[in-house]
């Protein structure tokens, strides 16, 4: 998404009566909440809303890049495409080992997704989940990434972004995962140390990679992420269904109309 | 051949196979059901989020350049969450496909054809109604039947001609279930959304095939059994239902003729 304007310095005091910043979406990582508290703004966002869409389409990648949806495609609807072969395969989700990191709303409704495929959920979280919410999709937790990401045949990012998650997943986490494996991020580009994936995914230092989300969004025409076979990239579509993109702008508009009135303001960032 | 005895198929179905003439002349027949159960429902659902979310046209729009600036209904898609799912077959496929959406949010399953499977059913809370209500009542058609004389051509204008302009069709049964021609004109016409097809007639179709221009058709090359586990699995089956069938022993999966 584009993040303008700029929300700086500048800009609030060229806006003197600047009372509510209404961002859609759950992520608030482009927004300076500490400049935006000084000048008396205050913040609110879309959480809860785009939650299902969102892990739809983190399933969709999933299920895309390890069946090569996307080349498949490709190749049915090729000119050049005379028989289709008979050893073109792709590798099985169902009963595999995912790797979720960041069990929040999100995650969670992952690992209910992925609990039909019967696949073997690991995740790791600041905190552990309760033990019924843990045994209601069959989630084991990892305090250490690490062994989450050793085990993992899909390893699904879906923390929000804060300093503490800036790279999370850099060289030493790629070179945990299997090589057979498959990086799925539908969280935010920072959270992946770009370079660091982009020279693993050459080295085959893991399998593939489906990113809903980079760094800059769109990526520089010239980006090698958009040249390899390997790779799928969708323009950040987590939340992209006309009904919850109603639902979004309606929920911005009541949290600006309370901020205006100086109601309590609905899904407000403190 | 006046010397074969056995035919070992590998695949589930056999609508390829003369049955007729192949019981007159006493041969036997294997096949692999159940082992591509999984593999296959899977690649279904597959095809369908990908349907429904746009996947190939989006990763396009990165790699061509048309992704610029945001806007809040560019590319948006449906949402499984509150939807109606009709299953056409509920067979081995049809219900771990509907395994699979269940925990997707599904508000209903309706499934349709030649007579109710009540203990089926049941997993999924799926109400057996005619084809017609079907297409009705569906946000989104997953067609997972075995190709018969009575199926052939079934999905077809006036089937289309009822679904919901928002609906997104599936197939991964057999090519012949759907008239392409209707199904053309369906997408092309805006009377339904979407469609996601593993399987075509013929297949691969002819380079000049209308449905390959439509940017709403996702189309794969028959790959519903396609991994490297299942497709093992499937070729042993199929060397040692043909080594029984010559042997003139019981096959682990014999076709009954």
């Amino acid at each position: 998404w584009y993040h303008k304007p700029d929300i700086n310095e500048e800009l609030l005091q060229s806006l003197p009566n600047l009372k509510v910043v209404a961002s859609s979406g759950v992520g608030i990582d482009h927004l300076d909440l500490k400049l935006l508290s000084s000048y008396g703004v205050k913040v609110a966002n879309t959480p809860f809303v785009v939650s299902t869409d969102t892990a739809d389409l983190g399933m969709a990648l999933m299920l895309a890049s390890s069946r090569r949806l996307v080349e498949g495609h490709e190749m049915a609807v090729s000119p050049d495409t005379e028989y289709f072969p008979a050893d073109w395969l792709g590798v099985e989700v169902s009963g595999a080992t995912l790797g979720i990191v960041g069990m929040g709303t999100i995650g969670y409704k992952v690992a209910e997704r992925a609990k039909g495929f019967e696949m073997k959920i690991l995740y790791h979280n600041r905190n552990q989940r309760k033990k019924e919410e843990e045994s209601a999709v069959g989630a084991v937790y990892c305090k250490k990434i690490d062994d989450l990401l050793q085990q993992s045949d899909f390893v699904l990012l879906a923390v929000n972004l804060t300093p503490q998650t800036q790279k999370l997943i850099g060289k030493r986490e790629l070179e945990l995962m299997k090589p057979t494996a498959i990086l799925i991020n539908i969280s935010r580009g920072l959270v992946v140390d770009q370079d660091a994936l982009v020279e693993a995914l050459q080295n085959k230092v893991i399998k593939a990679a489906a990113l809903d989300v980079t760094y800059p969004e769109p990526l520089p025409r010239d980006h090698p992420l958009l040249k390899m076979k390997n790779v799928i990239i969708t323009p950040h579509i987590g939340s992209a269904t006309k009904k919850t993109r109603w639902v979004m702008m309606e929920e911005m508009v009541e949290s600006i109309e309370a901020g205006l009135a100086g109601l309590p303001i609905p899904r407000e960032v403190l | 051949g006046p010397d074969l005895k056995v035919i070992s198929t590998l695949s589930v179905g056999f609508d390829h196979l003369a049955l007729d003439e192949i019981k007159k002349r006493g041969i036997r027949v294997g096949y692999t059901p159940d082992v591509l159960t999984d593999a296959t429902a899977e690649l279904s659902v597959a095809l369908l989020l990908s349907a429904c979310r746009r996947l190939p046209e989006a990763a396009e729009q990165v790699k061509s350049g048309g992704w610029t600036t945001w806007k809040p209904l560019w590319m948006c898609g449906y949402g499984l969450s509150d939807s109606t799912v009709g299953i056409i077959g509920l067979g081995r496929i049809g219900q771990a496909v509907a395994r699979r959406l269940k925990p997707f949010g599904v508000r209903k399953f309706l499934y349709t054809g030649s007579g109710p499977k009540p203990e089926s059913a049941a997993e999924f809370g799926a109400e057996f109604v005619p084809l017609t209500r079907l297409a009705e009542e569906s946000d989104f058609v997953v067609v997972t039947c075995a190709l018969t004389p009575a199926t052939q051509g079934m999905c077809n204008k006036d089937f289309f001609g009822r679904m919901k302009k928002t609906s997104v069709f599936v197939n991964t049964s057999r090519g012949a279930v759907v008239n392409q021609e209707d199904l053309y004109n369906a997408l092309a016409s805006g009377q339904i959304a979407a469609a996601g097809l593993d399987v075509t007639t013929p297949e691969p179709l002819p380079t000049d095939h209308p449905l390959l221009s439509l940017k709403n058709c996702v189309i794969l090359p028959h790959v519903g059994s396609a991994t490297y586990a299942t497709r093992s699995t499937m070729a042993v089956l199929a060397a040692n239902n043909l080594l029984a069938g010559l042997r003139g022993e019981p096959m682990p999966h014999e076709l009954k003729l």
